[in-house]
């Protein structure tokens, strides 16, 4: 098979699939073969299109689901903003000093392991529950996998490109920013991916931990969608959280990654 | 040896540490190298010839002192600009072009388009102007090496220091690759100092060749007599070759011309 020939079998392989998915809830849906509950745990495909279309018009007590979508957004970008910025800074510190690499990494070592969610309580009774706690929780999901990739990166950086940049006379943070930094993009890449995948689970869970009044977010909106039953209507907010993954992923992580490392031959 | 040698290396002695103890590669080395001179060395696997262009570039520890025009030098510099065995010394992240004016613009205060002009005029003398807005994972070896030989070329580095840059080619690259040194060489004024453990190599593109023993003491110096362009044909080639080949395998000269 040519190229062109497999990608096609590839995509209706893949159409199907989905829609063989999407025809077995519907029969499961209408048959309520699984008694009482069946309308509940297989909303019907019409129920959810519909729902789907009611969060955005009519939203929950009045407030759009578009309100809650930005505020998730908003502070899922101060904290990814934060984080990255954090990673940078003390990963580039890292290089500059060894006994700052050595402190550092064990601590990314440690925090690394422990989950966000766990940190919830000590981080309520410091911030009390606000906007920051989500901010928090988002710079914690991806400070450490990212440092973690950029230090790896960094120390990975074949020795050739560190004497050819000393060599013109790069030293110092003219070695970090011209050599170690663009060495380091596959790495900085993967770690954003995982980054964000992190920061972006983390920050729908703190939400249904806790919601805040004051900005909503969307893991609050499932929550209460959940108290009062709605379940078509949690069923079409878990698509919208589906949906905004897969725009981050092929809508702006995806160009980054052609546009850099894939650009310069450094990945596959 | 005369005072005004453009580079000047005086008692260097190198010695690796490790656990086994303590490996003496190069001692008390002295070496004077004239004004854009072609030096080739050659030397057998181990006999310090690398590490001494790593101590020149100043990616080394030494004792002795290297000096250009009479400065020390310690630390790397583009006065003594090294092109790398390694196809993979050019930056992936950098297109061709940009690969070469990187390092000038950083060592020249000049406008973007005037370090571009001086870039592009570098890569027209490799032959590569036409590949210069690829990146280097779209060149072959051979490629890769001539855009690092056009960094050397637009820094306009008084010393190019080559380690074999031309091994790991095959052998009708490498030849295309030593006519093109050959003419630059003629038409530039850098001093090259120049590794290789081919022969043919050293007597076709040195001016003045050496070979070096263990820790490297020198067997065999002396200007090349032969006219360029050498080859196997010339007048002199077998005589020459027939020592090298002598000092190199067996560390002394043969006899009728040793003194």
């Amino acid at each position: 098979m040519n190229s062109k020939k497999k990608h096609a079998v590839s995509v209706i392989a893949r159409v199907i699939y989905v829609i063989a998915l999407l025809v077995i809830w519907e029969c499961v849906a209408r048959s309520g073969i699984l008694g009482p509950r069946s309308s509940l745990i297989f909303p019907s495909l019409e129920q959810i299109g519909e729902a789907f279309i009611k969060n955005f018009i009519k939203g929950y007590a009045g407030t759009s689901l578009w309100i809650y979508i930005a505020n998730s957004m908003k502070l899922l970008l101060t904290g990814l903003v934060i984080g990255i910025l954090l990673a940078f800074i003390l990963s580039g510190l890292s290089m500059v000093s060894f006994i700052f690499f050595k402190i550092y990494d064990l601590t990314v070592s440690v925090f690394d392991l422990l989950p966000g969610i766990a940190l919830l309580p000590v981080v309520i009774i410091i911030f009390g529950v606000r906007e920051e706690v989500i901010v928090f929780l988002v710079v914690h999901a991806v400070l450490w996998p990212m440092s973690r990739n950029m230090l790896d990166g960094f120390n990975a950086t074949p020795r050739i490109y560190v004497e050819a940049g000393k060599n013109m006379g790069l030293k110092g943070a003219g070695l970090i920013f011209g050599v170690y930094l663009p060495a380091a993009a596959s790495y900085i890449v993967s770690g954003l991916k995982s980054g964000w995948a992190r920061a972006w689970r983390g920050l729908i869970s703190a939400e249904m931990i806790f919601g805040i009044a004051s900005s909503p977010g969307i893991g609050l909106f499932i929550n209460q969608m959940r108290t009062n039953m709605n379940n078509a209507e949690m069923y079409a907010t878990l698509l919208v959280i589906i949906i905004i993954g897969v725009i981050v992923q092929y809508g702006i992580l995806r160009p980054i990654e052609v546009n850099t490392v894939r650009k310069w031959g450094m990945t596959k | 040896m005369s005072k005004e040698a453009l580079l000047q290396i005086r008692d260097l002695t190198k010695i690796y540490t490790d656990d086994s103890g303590e490996k003496t590669v190069l001692k008390d080395l002295d070496l004077d190298v004239e004004k854009s001179e072609f030096l080739c060395i050659l030397g057998p696997s181990g006999c310090g010839k690398s590490t001494l262009l790593r101590c020149i570039a100043g990616f080394e520890e030494y004792s002795g002192s290297v000096s250009v025009d009479g400065t020390q030098r310690r630390e790397p510099g583009i006065d003594r600009f090294m092109v790398f065995q390694d196809f993979n010394q050019l930056f992936p992240w950098k297109t061709v072009i940009n690969n070469v004016a990187y390092p000038l613009s950083l060592n020249i205060k000049a406008p973007k388009a005037e370090i571009k002009e001086r870039a592009l005029e570098a890569l027209n003398k490799v032959g590569l102007s036409g590949c210069k807005d690829q990146y280097p994972h779209q060149l072959s070896g051979g490629m890769k090496q001539r855009v690092a030989i056009a960094k050397a070329l637009a820094l306009r580095s008084p010393i190019i220091l080559m380690d074999e840059p031309f091994a790991a080619l095959d052998a009708m690259t490498r030849s295309g690759l030593q006519k093109e040194m050959l003419s630059i060489s003629e038409s530039e004024k850098n001093t090259i100092i120049f590794i290789t453990h081919n022969i043919q190599e050293a007597i076709i593109l040195g001016t003045r060749i050496l070979v070096f023993g263990q820790q490297g003491h020198i067997l065999f110096d002396e200007k090349n007599p032969m006219q360029r362009p050498v080859t196997p044909a010339s007048e002199g080639y077998g005589e020459l070759w027939e020592e090298l080949h002598h000092a190199l395998y067996e560390g002394s000269l043969p006899a009728k011309t040793s003194k």
